[in-house]
């Protein structure tokens, strides 16, 4: 009797561990879900049941465009494709899972786990976007976009849920629709037996009065897969002749293209063609029948979920703080309360391009001097044993470096070697004096001509800049109040460009004067050698160009100085990084995201140009909105730079 | 002695295990399976407890792609996108919408292989435990989902559909036979009375907190299509029935 009970309890205890055991088994593996989710990894093939083809030149059918979306696209021809900047640009992410090809879906696995860590995804003409599923977060806001952008992942059920963010902007679909770099992604990526149906969320309201919702069904097929491309450019935009910056794009109102596929496809109705959000509801059956007009109707528009304007704001967070973002080689981006620095840190000390407002100072050499003591005592691996290995100073000692690094303390970082101010903006000059007298080197000056007597000015970086950031710095007596001298560039220039005398931290630093821009005391700074740029003024993501046409600034120099970046810049691949360019303000940008800058001012300056030729006054051009299309992303009704006041600059610089 | 002890610790490890495995076991099943969805306890769960997804409400189908083929009707021989055999272009090209209306089938592009890609609202209910009912304004149409198999009827616009739950996937699949010929466009794209039309229902909350329904819809139809017909139509959840406007069917 106690042998069959034992014997009943040992096989019911066995079996509800099993079962158990089996139980807990699928839930895991199910990451989130109930069950295993089927394995999306493979080929797929599109068979382009929906929306088939490529969509014709302004075919807007079923987009949710709101008048900056539409004035876009009508103004931004296909052939943007054709310049130097763009050719090689990858399908945009809203587009990719539409483009014509197959796509293929590759796992990521722990090596040792094997759980699954991310997707990589494949289509034609794209680069490889990975998928993140060990729940790392988003980049800060300051951080570079990518045509891919930055995606993380979740399960829910059998649905992978993926989050795109960081994207550049690019296009919708092919045909004219834009999207801006603010736009927000979000895919549901399901698989039902050998299908699989993508659900896709672009949220872009600077070009969208909805979130734009369209799902994709794709087919298993392990002889499908993306379709190879070769990207083979030419050096010049179409149309464009033999100029390299010319930016192809039509006039508001000019546009010959737009509705001509309404020929062939005769029974689409011409409002529809232009979309809007009222055309895409069951409700505009009325429209089409005739019984009420689209301005009377009433339909249930979906709200956007993404807050652009905080978006924007983070990319230069006005918080207080100084934030890292490193950049390439010894070079650092300092955003610093709604200011960008650019510092190379290293052992020859660090060279800083602006130095923010001067609230900021002992904060910015706070962080510049963390940088610095992590850049002299880098971890050093134990290479080297015995009398032969060099000593701290170089020399064979009978300590390898590595007992030296365990018995000494680390040689002190250097200070500042340079302040370099791209203009005489205070947000730029700012910290001069308090960054400058950071430093470890003692520096001469007041000589007499060469060969005179010099004077000892103390530990003291060389601060450098155009000739015109002095003369507005140490503005003479009864024209304002000049700043103090400790804040002056100690060595000027007014060529085209001026050299440093010496290699900091291994790179020659070149400054590049930007003529008539901002003002006419501009320049940009070249790290040659890490392969950064720091634009100053030129650039910024979270505005238009400040241009003070009182102090010498035009779009023209503007666009003339972004335009001299490009030509400097180079791209890694696929028109995507490479050379690293640090804006006055906002986040870090690569070749692309100047082109789109500069293609932006060119489009405005060639508005208002075309405007003023047909004798509008100011106030008429101002109320012809010619940044219409821009303003959700660039512009502002208040603060210091509202897009009136830049409207008004390029009038008046024209 | 030495044996009955160890048998009884034995024995009551045993028991332990087992009740420790038994409470592990309880946890670890997730509540929907255990209860239905409704949180009901008792006996084997009827398909509407069983539902993972809750797909009952009002929905509209905002018009985003195949703007062109849905919200107006293109012209003859306009087949683009759907894989077509040459007999089904050669019957799709004779189509005669006039001669539709006159022999009472102007409900052919309102059958199951084609109304979730026409404009309109849906109404999902339950009809029973074990029927879910999908109710269209476009055409006035209902499709009835039994999670049984059923008996044979008459050939309709809607056929017969036989509805499953995937529920550890979050989704329902629907397989409709048993249907008249009709059209997947109303231009007369056809589909054949020998068409099987496989569904997979989808539903997720956006980051703006709607409620999305996503329908997944392969058409195979070996008499007029060269390949399975894949399409996916997507549906706003509304709060109410405001715009629900049930119109009759028609070939303009």
């Amino acid at each position: 009797m106690n042998r069959t009970t034992t014997i009943g309890w040992r096989a019911v205890a066995l079996l509800l561990g099993a079962i158990t055991a089996t139980v807990l088994s699928v839930r895991t593996g199910a990451q989130g879900g109930g069950g295993r989710a089927p394995d999306i990894a493979g080929e797929w093939r599109l068979d382009q049941g929906e929306d088939p083809g490529q969509p014709s030149l302004s075919d807007y059918l079923g987009l949710a465009f709101n008048e900056a979306g539409r004035l876009r696209a009508d103004t931004t021809p296909e052939s943007i494709w054709g310049t130097p900047e763009y050719q090689c640009r990858p399908h945009s992410a809203p587009h990719q899972w539409r483009g014509v090809g197959g796509t293929r879906i590759l796992k990521e696995l722990d090596p040792i786990s094997r759980d699954i860590l991310g997707f990589r995804l494949q289509f034609m003409r794209s680069l490889d976007r990975p998928i993140f599923l060990d729940n790392r977060e988003h980049p800060p806001a300051y951080a570079p976009h990518s045509w891919s952008g930055f995606s993380t992942a979740q399960w829910e059920g059998h649905t992978l849920k993926v989050t795109t963010t960081h994207l550049k902007d690019g296009f919708l679909k092919r045909g004219g629709p834009q999207t801006s770099d603010m736009l927000t992604m979000t895919e549901y990526i399901t698989r039902h037996d050998d299908i699989m149906t993508i659900v896709q969320v672009v949220d872009d309201p600077i070009y969208l009065d909805e979130p734009y919702v369209l799902s994709i069904t794709y087919t298993y097929d392990p002889t499908a897969g993306p379709a190879t491309e070769n990207c083979t450019g030419s050096a010049f935009a179409e149309n464009g002749g033999t100029d390299r910056h010319h930016v192809p794009h039509f006039l508001p109102g000019q546009n010959s293209g737009i509705g001509e596929f309404l020929k062939t496809e005769d029974w689409i109705p011409v409002e529809a063609s232009r979309g809007g959000v009222k055309t895409i509801y069951p409700e505009y059956r009325a429209v089409l029948a005739g019984t009420t007009t689209t301005a009377a109707l009433t339909v249930p528009v979906s709200r956007s979920a993404n807050d652009v304007a905080k978006r924007i704001a983070d990319q230069s967070p006005r918080d207080g703080q100084v934030h890292v973002l490193p950049v390439q080689g010894n070079v650092y981006m300092l955003v610093a309360d709604g200011t960008n620095i650019t510092a190379s840190v290293g052992r020859d000390g660090i060279a800083v391009v602006n130095t923010g407002s001067a609230q900021m100072s002992d904060k910015v050499l706070t962080a510049l001097s963390e940088l610095a003591r992590a850049a002299v005592t880098p971890p050093v691996p134990n290479a080297c044993f015995g009398a032969n290995c060099p000593s701290a100073f170089g020399s064979p000692a009978w300590s390898s470096p590595f007992f030296n690094a365990l018995v000494t303390a680390p040689r002190a970082p250097q200070g500042m070697r340079y302040v370099i101010n791209t203009s005489a903006a205070p947000e730029h000059v700012g910290g001069n004096a308090k960054l400058a007298a950071a430093a470890t080197f003692r520096r001469a000056g007041g000589a007499g001509g060469f060969g005179g007597a010099t004077r000892d000015l103390g530990a003291t970086a060389t601060i450098v800049a155009h000739e015109g950031v002095l003369a507005s710095l140490s503005t003479p007596p009864g024209k304002g109040t000049p700043a103090p001298a400790a804040a002056w560039p100690s060595e000027t220039f007014f060529d085209e460009f001026h050299k440093l005398s010496e290699y900091v931290n291994g790179e020659p630093l070149i400054l590049y004067r930007a003529s008539a821009a901002n003002t006419d005391g501009d320049s940009f700074v070249f790290f040659r050698h890490s392969e950064v740029i720091a634009a100053g003024n030129l650039l910024s993501t979270v505005s238009y160009p400040l241009i003070d046409t009182e102090k010498g600034g035009t779009i023209q120099g503007v666009i003339d100085g972004l335009n001299h970046i490009l030509d400097l810049a180079v791209a890694e691949y696929r028109a995507q990084g490479g050379t690293w360019i640090v804006p006055g303000r906002g986040r870090l940008c690569d070749t692309a995201d100047v082109a789109s800058y500069r293609n932006m001012l060119v489009m405005i300056r060639d508005r208002v140009r075309d405007l003023k030729k047909k004798g509008m006054t100011l106030e008429q051009v101002r109320a012809a909105r010619p940044t219409l299309d821009f303003d959700g992303r660039y512009g502002s009704a208040t603060g210091a730079w509202t897009t009136d006041m830049f409207v008004s600059a390029v009038y008046r610089s024209l | 002695m030495m044996t009955r002890v160890v048998n009884r610790t034995f024995r009551s490890g045993a028991r332990v295990s087992a009740c420790v495995a038994l409470l592990v076991l309880a946890a670890t099943i997730p509540l929907d399976a255990q209860r239905g969805r409704g949180g009901a306890a008792g006996p084997a769960a009827s398909p509407r407890q069983a539902a993972p997804i809750d797909l009952t409400g009002y929905w509209v189908s905002p018009i985003i792609e195949d703007w062109k083929y849905r919200m107006v009707i293109p012209n003859k021989g306009v087949f683009d996108g759907i894989p077509l055999s040459a007999e089904g272009r050669k019957v799709g090209m004779a189509w005669d919408p006039i001669a539709d209306e006159k022999a009472g089938e102007q409900c052919r592009a309102y059958g199951a292989a084609g109304i979730m890609r026409l404009p309109g609202r849906l109404h999902i209910t339950w009809q029973d435990d074990s029927t879910l009912r999908v109710d269209t304004d476009t055409g006035t149409q209902t499709r009835i989902f039994a999670f049984r198999p059923q008996s044979a009827a008459e050939p309709s616009w809607q056929g017969q559909s036989l509805a499953q739950w995937n529920v550890p996937g979050r989704s329902l699949k629907v397989v409709t036979t048993n249907l008249k010929a009709g059209y997947v466009r109303r231009n007369g794209a056809p589909y054949s009375s020998r068409a099987v039309v496989t569904e997979y229902w989808e539903l997720h909350t956006l980051p703006n907190k709607e409620e999305w329904l996503t329908v997944t819809t392969k058409v195979e139809d070996a008499a007029y299509f060269t390949r399975p017909y894949l399409t996916s139509s997507d549906f706003k959840k509304l709060p109410n029935s405001v715009g629900w406007s049930p119109t009759a069917c028609s070939t303009k």
